[in-house]
């Protein structure tokens, strides 16, 4: 998908679809069969797989309590391969461009800048933590509960200096409060029918179109 | 004791590293410009990332250390004592030798990045591994911290010591250079005959050759005396 706005708007769509019900969920992963490059999309196996195993607990936890753990464990599969997704194909400025497109060059530049920001923290994180298995690995220290605390904490301290460091770039620049950019979108013919069809799971998940469906029933 | 890189390929996107040669005991120079591949090159000797084709074997070493260019990757613990005692070390001597004497009790993270790479390069050379790698050991660092970096350097008097650096200024005593260009490594040879192949040679360096001085080593003090050796 080329546009970031349709983007944007079919992954929030199809995520409150996927997390208000198992159609809802069900419909949104044929969405995302059709429409991404599926396993392209996806973060690397290991990092994944432990998503899933984390969902996968709570969720055992959940139907083992009486709870709708299956339920859960779909659901919120299906909106990590959505943010998956979202987070493979979004390039570099296209949430401050989508930000100040709608919201304008006061708020939406802030909230965008800020996004922007977050984004990029995360690439660092994940080099963060390929130093951090390597440092270990010299140690000898293999990364396990033990080792959560320190790799933790490193990451929490470099990353409030690195926001430290980028708050003063911006202040040594003179930025204080907005900022001008006139973005640019393509708009391609695939993706408007994506968002076309992004919006069924969306209606469907409504409670006022479902009553509908449950009255004709 | 020694590290053979043997027709070494290593491929990432459209950047890819070649190299072959013999890192033998003694001290190694490993200079070019940044993002020629020094690191990757480290991380291959160190055999944290693994060569598309070609091998890097080793003789006759039994550990190998790798200081990391940014030192906050190696903490693992609250205070500088524990940090110490992570890498199986005496805490006392550990800071006596870094030069950090009474800084026990400090969180390692309050400590200046000039301070960290000098306490985490003290643990790796009190270990005294068979092969220590250090990349880029005085970046971020000010001309005193990095001659007190040299001075721990040319302590280690066994083993193999291989610096990957682009520093043109402070630099210790080494016994060979090599130069990382667009990720191929050329072997210069031992020093001093090497130093007038050096294409990243420092400007100290350049000028005494230029004036006609033959420099015993690398150093800015080796420039310094050939030069008043040629000019009396």
């Amino acid at each position: 998908m080329q546009d970031p706005r349709l983007r944007l708007f079919a992954t929030v769509v199809l995520s409150v679809a996927a997390f208000a019900s198992t159609a809802g969920a069900l419909a949104a992963l044929a969405w995302w069969l059709i429409f991404t490059p599926r396993t392209k999309a996806l973060p690397r196996p290991g990092v994944f797989l432990g998503l899933v195993v984390m969902i996968a607990v709570t969720a055992l936890v959940s139907e083992w309590g009486g709870g709708p753990g299956v339920s859960y464990l779909i659901r919120m599969v299906v909106v990590l391969l959505l943010a998956a997704w979202a987070y493979t194909e979004t390039q570099e400025g296209e949430v401050l461009a989508v930000a100040v497109w709608a919201l304008g060059d006061r708020i939406g530049f802030e909230i965008g800048l800020i996004a922007e920001m977050g984004l990029f923290g995360l690439t660092v994180i994940r080099q963060d933590i390929e130093q951090v298995r390597v440092a270990l690995a010299l140690k000898g220290i293999r990364i396990g509960a033990r080792s959560i605390v320190p790799i933790a904490a490193l990451l929490i301290v470099t990353q409030i200096r690195r926001a430290d460091d980028l708050a003063r770039l911006l202040v040594v620049r003179g930025y204080t409060l907005g900022g001008r950019i006139c973005p640019v979108f393509e708009t391609g013919s695939r993706d408007v029918l994506a968002a076309l069809f992004a919006m069924i799971p969306g209606i469907l998940c409504c409670p006022a179109v479902r009553d509908v469906f449950i009255v004709l029933q | 004791m020694r590290v053979d890189l043997e027709d070494l390929l290593f491929s990432r996107g459209r950047f890819s590293l070649r190299g072959s040669g013999t890192f033998g005991e003694g001290v190694h120079l490993v200079s070019g410009p940044v993002g020629s591949g020094k690191s990757t090159l480290a991380l291959l000797l160190a055999e944290i990332l693994r060569p598309e084709s070609g091998a890097v074997r080793r003789h006759g070493i039994s550990s190998a250390l790798l200081l990391l260019q940014f030192p906050e990757y190696h903490i693992t613990c609250s205070t500088v004592a524990e940090e110490a005692g992570s890498w199986g070390l005496d805490p006392d001597e550990l800071l006596v030798r870094a030069d950090l004497a009474g800084r026990g009790d400090d969180d390692p993270f309050h400590l200046s990045r000039g301070e960290l790479k000098r306490l985490i390069l003290a643990c790796m050379i009190m270990r005294n591994p068979d092969l220590l790698m250090l990349d880029e050991p005085f970046s971020s660092l000010d001309c005193a911290a990095k001659r007190r970096a040299c001075s721990m350097i040319e302590e280690r008097s066994e083993g193999i010591t291989i610096i990957f650096s682009h520093e043109r200024a402070v630099l210790p005593r080494v016994d060979a250079l090599w130069e990382m260009e667009g990720g191929t490594l050329k072997a210069l040879g031992r020093v001093p005959g090497a130093i007038p192949r050096w294409r990243h040679a420092p400007p100290y360096l350049t000028y005494a050759l230029e004036q006609g001085a033959r420099p015993e080593n690398i150093r800015l003090q080796d420039a310094r005396e050939a030069l008043c050796r040629t000019q009396g």
